[in-house]
C-alpha cells in the first residue's frame, strides 16, 4: 500500500503547486486560515478565486476590522467570487466536476493575461458531502484528483479545499484527504526557529515545538496568556497543549506552565498532551505534584486525523 | 535544660533524635518504645531499617508490628534530596489529615561513598528546618560500629539524643545552615587538566545543550540521565547569567572518586551567592512550586546524583554529578 506523504505548511507558506487541505473544526479555524489565504493574495498582485455562495464582503475571516476594498478588487477582477451554480452546478442544481474544472482553468488562463503573477483558488466542499440522499463521496474525490492533476504542476495557481471536519465520517475524511498533499493550517504565533508555537483548534490550545527555555520564557508566556483570553468564558475542557514535537523544557518552562495553570479557572485545567519521553521523564523525576493544575494528557497518537501519518 | 520521655508525643512539634546504640538490645530499648507509642496514638508509623534488623524489631513489637510500615533502608534511603522531598511530603500530607508521621530511620552508611556521606549528613541537617511545622517524629538509630565520623556527625545534626527512656537535648546540635556550611568548606579538587572547556559568551542554550549532548554522548551516560544532565545544566547556566557575573565557563570531565565513575559538569562564574539562596536544599512545599527561584536549583538537586557549591570572593562553581554505570556493569 502507498503510504501517503504531506507536507504541513502554514498558511502564508502555501504556493504554486499546491493542493493544499483544510479540514476545519469550526469557523474560528477556517477564519484564520482562509482569511490570511484570501488577504495575502489582494495585497500581492495574485488573482484570488473562492466559489462560494456568500458575497465577497462575507467570505471567512474578512471581517469588518480587515481594511480591504473587496468590491474594488472584484471590480479590478483581482477578487473573483463565483456562485456554486455558475462554477460547478449543472442545469439541475447537481454538482457537476468537470463544471467545476473547466470554471478554474479558465479563471487561471485569464490570470496571466490579466497580469497577476498567481492564482489562489479556494472553496468549501461541506455542502456537497453534506447533502441529502448522497451515496458515496465518488464526484468530490473525482473532482479533488482532477483539481489536483490540474494545480500540482502548475507554476501559477495554488488552491486550497476546505471541509467542515463535523460534516462527514472519518472514513471520508481520510479518503477526501488522501487526494492532496498538503495539509495546510494556521500561520504560527511564533517561531524564530527554535521555538515554534502554533494555535490548534481541536483540541483548543495551542502546539508547543522544539525547545523552551529561558530565552523564550517571555513570548511562551504571552502565547499561553493569549489562548486563554482568546478563550475565556468558553469552557471546552480544558487548554490544550500538544508538546509531541518539544524536544526539551527547561525549569523555569515547566514551573510557568504549573503558574498559568493555578491561574485558569476551576475545572479547565492544563492538558500536556502527547508527551515525548524525554520531557515525560523530566516532568516524572520533579513529579507531577508538584505542578499543580497539570494534567496528563492524550498519548502520542492520533489527536486530529492528520498527525498519523508523518 | 528541659527532658522529656523518649517514646511518648510530649507535644506535637516536630522532633528529631538520634538513638546511639551498641547492640540489638539497646536498639530494641529505644526503637520499640518509639514505635508503639505510634502507634498507640494513632501515628502513621514507618519503620525503615534493614531486612535483618526488620525482622529483630517484628520479634519484639509482636502483633502490634501490622500497624506499623516496614520500608527496606536500600530503596527508601535512595537518593538524598529525593528521599527528603518525599518523606516531607509523606509528613505533610499524614498531618494533613490530622495524623502524625512517625519513622524509624536506619540509614545505610555502608557501600557509601564519601560524597554520598557528606550528602546524607547533610540532609540529617537541613531536615530540621524542612520538616518545622509538620509534628513528625524522627528517631534515627546509630550503630557504634559505624566509623566515629558518622556517629559524631549525627549528634551534631541531631537536637536530641534517646539516652534510655528519656531523650536530652544534644550539646553538640548545631545550626543546620551551619552545619550545611561545613560540609561545603573543604575547596573541591581541581578539574582535570583534560576536562572539556568552554567559555559561555552568548545567552542562548539551544547551542550549548547540543554541546553537552555530544560530550555526555561519548561517556556511558545513559539517555534518559542525558535528558536530566540537560535541564539541570540550563537551570543553572540561566542562574549563573541571571545572578552572577561574567565569564561564565563549563566543564565536563569524567571521574571515578572512590571507585563510584561520574560525569562532571561544572559551571563557574565570577559572582558571588547571597547567604539566604538556601542551595535549594529545602524542598519547595507541593503547592508551592509556582513560587519561584527555590524550585529550580532543589529540583537540579533531583536530577542530579550529588550537585555541589561553592561560593565566595573567589567566585562560584556549582558542580553536578551523575553517576555513570560501573564498568562492566550490563546498561
Amino acid at each position: 500500500m502507498e503510504t501517503p506523504w504531506f507536507a504541513k505548511r502554514p498558511v502564508s507558506q502555501v504556493r504554486p503547486g499546491d493542493h493544499a487541505w483544510l479540514a476545519y473544526s469550526g469557523a474560528e479555524e477556517r477564519d484564520s486560515v482562509i482569511g490570511p489565504f484570501v488577504l495575502e493574495g489582494l495585497a500581492t498582485n495574485e488573482k484570488v478565486v473562492y466559489v462560494t455562495d456568500a458575497s465577497a464582503d462575507r467570505l471567512p475571516g474578512l471581517g469588518p476590522r480587515q481594511l480591504v476594498d473587496v468590491h474594488a478588487h472584484g471590480r479590478s477582477g483581482q477578487l473573483r467570487v463565483i456562485s456554486r451554480r455558475d462554477a460547478c452546478l449543472d442545469r439541475h442544481g447537481t454538482f457537476e466536476p468537470a463544471m467545476m474544472l473547466d470554471t478554474l482553468a479558465r479563471e487561471v488562463d485569464a490570470a496571466f493575461g490579466q497580469g497577476f503573477r498567481a492564482v489562489r483558488i479556494t472553496t468549501d466542499y461541506s455542502w456537497l458531502v453534506n447533502e441529502p440522499g448522497r451515496s458515496d463521496l465518488g464526484p468530490v474525490l473525482g473532482c479533488e484528483h482532477r483539481v489536483g492533476d490540474a494545480v500540482s504542476p502548475s507554476t501559477m495557481a495554488m488552491a486550497i479545499c476546505q471541509i467542515d471536519r463535523r460534516a462527514c465520517r472519518r472514513d471520508e475524511l481520510t479518503a477526501l484527504r488522501d487526494a492532496h498533499e498538503v495539509l495546510v493550517e494556521v500561520n504560527p504565533e511564533f517561531d524564530d526557529g527554535i521555538l515554534k508555537i502554533v494555535r490548534t483548534f481541536q483540541p483548543d490550545g495551542l502546539r508547543v515545538e522544539g525547545e523552551l527555555d529561558a530565552a523564550r520564557h517571555t513570548v511562551f508566556a504571552e502565547q499561553l496568556v493569549q489562548v486563554s483570553t482568546r478563550r475565556s468564558g468558553v469552557p471546552r475542557g480544558g487548554l490544550h497543549l500538544d508538546l509531541s514535537r518539544l524536544g526539551f523544557i527547561d525549569l523555569g518552562g515547566l514551573n510557568l506552565l504549573a503558574q498559568h495553570a493555578v491561574a485558569l479557572p476551576a475545572g479547565e485545567p492544563l492538558v500536556l498532551d502527547n508527551l515525548t519521553p524525554n520531557v515525560e521523564h523530566v516532568i516524572e523525576m520533579v513529579g507531577w505534584h508538584r505542578l499543580p493544575g497539570l494534567t496528563r494528557g492524550a498519548e502520542r497518537s492520533i489527536t486530529g486525523g492528520e498527525e498519523t501519518s508523518r | 535544660m528541659t527532658t522529656s520521655p523518649a517514646g511518648t508525643a510530649a507535644s506535637d512539634s516536630f522532633t528529631h533524635r538520634v538513638l546511639p546504640y551498641d547492640g540489638p538490645g539497646q536498639l530494641l530499648a529505644g526503637a520499640v518504645p518509639f514505635l508503639l507509642d505510634g502507634v498507640d496514638a494513632g501515628d502513621r508509623v514507618l519503620a525503615v531499617s534493614r531486612p535483618d534488623r526488620e525482622s529483630l524489631l517484628r520479634d519484639a513489637l509482636g502483633p502490634a508490628a501490622e500497624g506499623i510500615e516496614f520500608a527496606d533502608a536500600a530503596t527508601w534511603y535512595e537518593h538524598p534530596s529525593r528521599t527528603l522531598a518525599d518523606c516531607l511530603s509523606d509528613a505533610d500530607d499524614t498531618a494533613w489529615r490530622g495524623r502524625r508521621l512517625r519513622v524509624l530511620g536506619d540509614p545505610v552508611w555502608a557501600r557509601r561513598s564519601r560524597l554520598e556521606v557528606v550528602e546524607w549528613q547533610r540532609v540529617e541537617a537541613v531536615l530540621n528546618v524542612a520538616f518545622r511545622g509538620t509534628g513528625a517524629a524522627l528517631l534515627c538509630p546509630y550503630e557504634a560500629s559505624l566509623p566515629a565520623g558518622v556517629v559524631a556527625a549525627a549528634r551534631r545534626t541531631h537536637p536530641e539524643t534517646v539516652r534510655g527512656a528519656r531523650a536530652v537535648p544534644n550539646p553538640g546540635y548545631v545550626d543546620p545552615w551551619t552545619y550545611s556550611a561545613g560540609c561545603d568548606a573543604e575547596p573541591l579538587p581541581r578539574p582535570p587538566a583534560g576536562a572539556d572547556t568552554l567559555k559561555l559568551e552568548r545567552p542562548d542554550l539551544f547551542w550549548l545543550r547540543a554541546y553537552v549532548t555530544d560530550y555526555a554522548r561519548s561517556t556511558p551516560l545513559p539517555e534518559d540521565d542525558l535528558q536530566r544532565l540537560l535541564v539541570a545544566v540550563t537551570e543553572v547556566v540561566t542562574n549563573a547569567w541571571r545572578h552572577g557575573e561574567p565569564p561564565i565557563v563549563m566543564r565536563m570531565w569524567t571521574e571515578a572518586p572512590d571507585g563510584v565513575p561520574a560525569l562532571v559538569c561544572e559551571v563557574c562564574d565570577s559572582g558571588r551567592w547571597t547567604s539566604d539562596s538556601g542551595y535549594g536544599l529545602i524542598p519547595p512545599r507541593p503547592g508551592g512550586a509556582a513560587s519561584g527561584g527555590r524550585f529550580g536549583l532543589w529540583a537540579v538537586r533531583l536530577l542530579c546524583s550529588i550537585v555541589q557549591i561553592r561560593t565566595g570572593d573567589g567566585g562560584s562553581v556549582v558542580r553536578l554529578r551523575l553517576a555513570l554505570p560501573e564498568p562492566g556493569a550490563k546498561g
